[in-house]
């Protein structure tokens, strides 16, 4: 069973001691954290500011060592086998940089194989095989201050890869990004996973991030994991709100059927003649509501919306 | 340790060096800055002790005005060659909790960075060097004793591979300290004062040159100094391998201490 688990860890727990003397008080950043992440899965990990999302990305790499709690992540048990673990897994850290700013991502390539303690033809045709992967060959070249924020996290990105790590943390690593290169990113992270089987641990305030990442959402607030659940399965367990977009032939037809209706209903932005309906499936079931569309003088499109899941997750923080 | 991984390690390093010095020499305006500043310094203080000697019937404490200017241009090369802020960016760094970045890399923290400064400092102590010989050969002429300059070459190495390793040290007082600036004033001012950067420490009155001399800061600038100067004392060099067996595995210890100390209480 171990061994197809990426992460196993069970009731971990951080405290911090804060404040000086009479003031001192202890924060739980992290609170009976049990975590079972599969090899090969891609798993969101969020939560608000201050959640303990960092400080769990800290001891699942081996650079915190919890209060109390054990694990393991790749059969090792990160706080005791720091540097052995290392070897086996990648980083990514949206603010802070692997690269040195005055080479080029190839001699910064180099330098960290070496430091993995990989052979140089192993390295070389590895940096060939990254630069295609990530179309980012012609990158490699150039001076790293020279690459644009999306230049340089795609070489990042081969950076953490380097060495074929089997479990790549991701934090925030789409941060300060622009929506052509976020987009380019989540893909890179895709074709990694489908291509080299790497399981995927991604923080991120992004939902695009989550929504086209992972697989899997585990929600944590206050320290403590408060929802874990397919991301599929989140909209449809979570929020019974659907909108129904309806375009009409005209203003008039558009008026008429929202005149006689009883559901919460608004226009669309900027025009009269398409209807939306914010429906609460619970008091209303999608079927007949349909059928009552579709029975609409006039109506020439329509469209059924799930929840934006930035209200998912802002309704799994309201529910806790 | 086994062999094979020490010889990893070696490796590593070796690589950490010679790609730190390609970087700095991607930089040639900041090595063209350190080499205008080197000859700035190196010229006036060279003028000071030459008019001092001059005053003193020609010799001060025993160094001719030909022997001082080869004293301040080699004391000057152990200072400059090295970043002015290092201890700072060290410090921070590790205060700032950039440093756990590094602490998931396979490779010793500690070994790597001063691997990565000594690469640095490495293209700038050659432009020091080659400015001072070319200034100290046109303004007093050839060394005092070619064979004690030949001994001062691999002690000015010495001299600021042991800096790099101690404010290593003295900068890890930041796993500890949340404001650890204190700790870098002093150790500058260490060296300045007691290193014998800007003057032989035989001008310091008793016992303030014995104590100074029993310093490790004296193995950082004076001791390259003086060999330069003419004096061939090779038992200097065993000093200073002694300083930097004893500060490198006190900055190991520290570093060691401090990571543990970070993983332990992350903070």
């Amino acid at each position: 069973m171990e061994e197809q688990l990426a992460i196993d860890v069970r009731r971990l727990c951080r405290s911090f001691a804060t404040g000086r003397r009479r003031n001192r008080r202890t924060v739980e950043a992290v609170r009976n954290l049990d975590l079972e992440i599969r090899r090969g899965e891609r798993v969101a990990f969020i939560g608000p500011n201050g959640a303990g999302k960092s400080t769990s990305i800290k001891m699942l790499t081996g650079i915190l060592r919890p209060t109390s709690g054990t694990g393991k992540v790749l059969g090792l048990v990160p706080w005791e086998s720091r540097r052995a673990l290392a070897k086996r897994i990648g980083t990514l850290f949206g603010q802070r940089s692997l690269l040195w700013s005055e080479l080029s991502p190839r001699a910064t390539l180099e330098m960290l194989g070496a430091i993995h303690g990989l052979e140089d033809s192993f390295v070389h045709g590895r940096i060939g095989g990254l630069g295609e992967l990530l179309a980012a060959d012609d990158l490699f070249d150039q001076p790293a201050r020279t690459l644009s924020l999306g230049q340089r996290m795609r070489c990042e990105l081969a950076a953490a890869m380097l060495h074929e790590p089997e479990l790549l943390f991701l934090d925030e690593p789409t941060i300060g990004l622009d929506l052509l290169a976020k987009q380019r990113f989540r893909d890179l992270l895709l074709l990694l996973n489908t291509e080299l089987g790497t399981t995927v641990f991604l923080t991120s305030h992004d939902v695009a991030d989550i929504e086209h990442v992972a697989e899997r959402a585990i929600v944590v607030n206050d320290g403590a994991v408060i929802y874990d659940a397919a991301v599929a399965d989140m909209r449809n367990e979570l929020l019974k709100t659907k909108s129904i977009r309806i375009g009409f032939e005209s203003r008039d037809h558009a008026a008429s059927f929202a005149g006689r209706i009883e559901y919460e209903w608004r226009y669309a932005s900027g025009t009269s003649s398409i209807v939306v309906i914010s429906l609460d499936t619970g008091v209303h079931p999608v079927g007949p509501v349909l059928d009552e569309v579709m029975s609409a003088a006039g109506v020439i499109d329509l469209s059924v919306i799930d929840a934006p899941l930035e209200e998912v997750i802002g309704e799994i923080y309201e529910r806790q | 340790m086994n062999v094979s991984n020490a010889i990893r390690q070696r490796r590593v390093f070796v690589r950490a060096v010679r790609v730190a010095a390609r970087r700095m020499v991607a930089e040639p305006s900041a090595l063209v800055v350190a080499g205008v500043f080197y000859l700035m310094v190196t010229a006036i203080l060279a003028g000071l002790w030459r008019a001092a000697a001059d005053a003193s019937g020609g010799s001060v404490v025993g160094y001719s005005a030909v022997a001082l200017v080869w004293y301040v241009a080699t004391s000057e090369a152990a200072t400059i060659a090295l970043p002015p802020r290092m201890i700072e960016d060290i410090g921070n760094d590790i205060g700032s909790g950039a440093i756990a970045v590094e602490m998931l890399r396979p490779a010793p923290v500690l070994g790597l960075r001063v691997a990565t400064e000594v690469g640095q400092m490495l293209p700038r102590m050659l432009l020091c060097i080659s400015v001072g010989l070319v200034f100290a050969t046109l303004t007093v002429g050839a060394p005092p004793s070619g064979s004690a300059l030949a001994l001062a070459a691999p002690s000015l190495v010495l001299a600021l591979i042991l800096n790099i390793v101690t404010q290593h040290m003295f900068a890890a007082a930041a796993f500890w300290v949340l404001d650890a600036k204190a700790t870098w004033f002093l150790y500058q001012k260490l060296v300045f004062v007691t290193g014998g950067m800007l003057l032989p420490l035989e001008v310091l009155p008793e016992p303030l040159e014995t104590v100074t001399k029993l310093l490790p800061f004296s193995a950082m600038a004076y001791v390259p100094a003086r060999l330069a100067s003419g004096h061939f004392e090779p038992e200097l060099i065993a000093v200073q391998v002694l300083w930097l067996v004893v500060l490198g595995g006190a900055a190991h210890l520290a570093f060691r201490a401090g990571e543990r100390h970070l993983i332990g209480t992350g903070a």
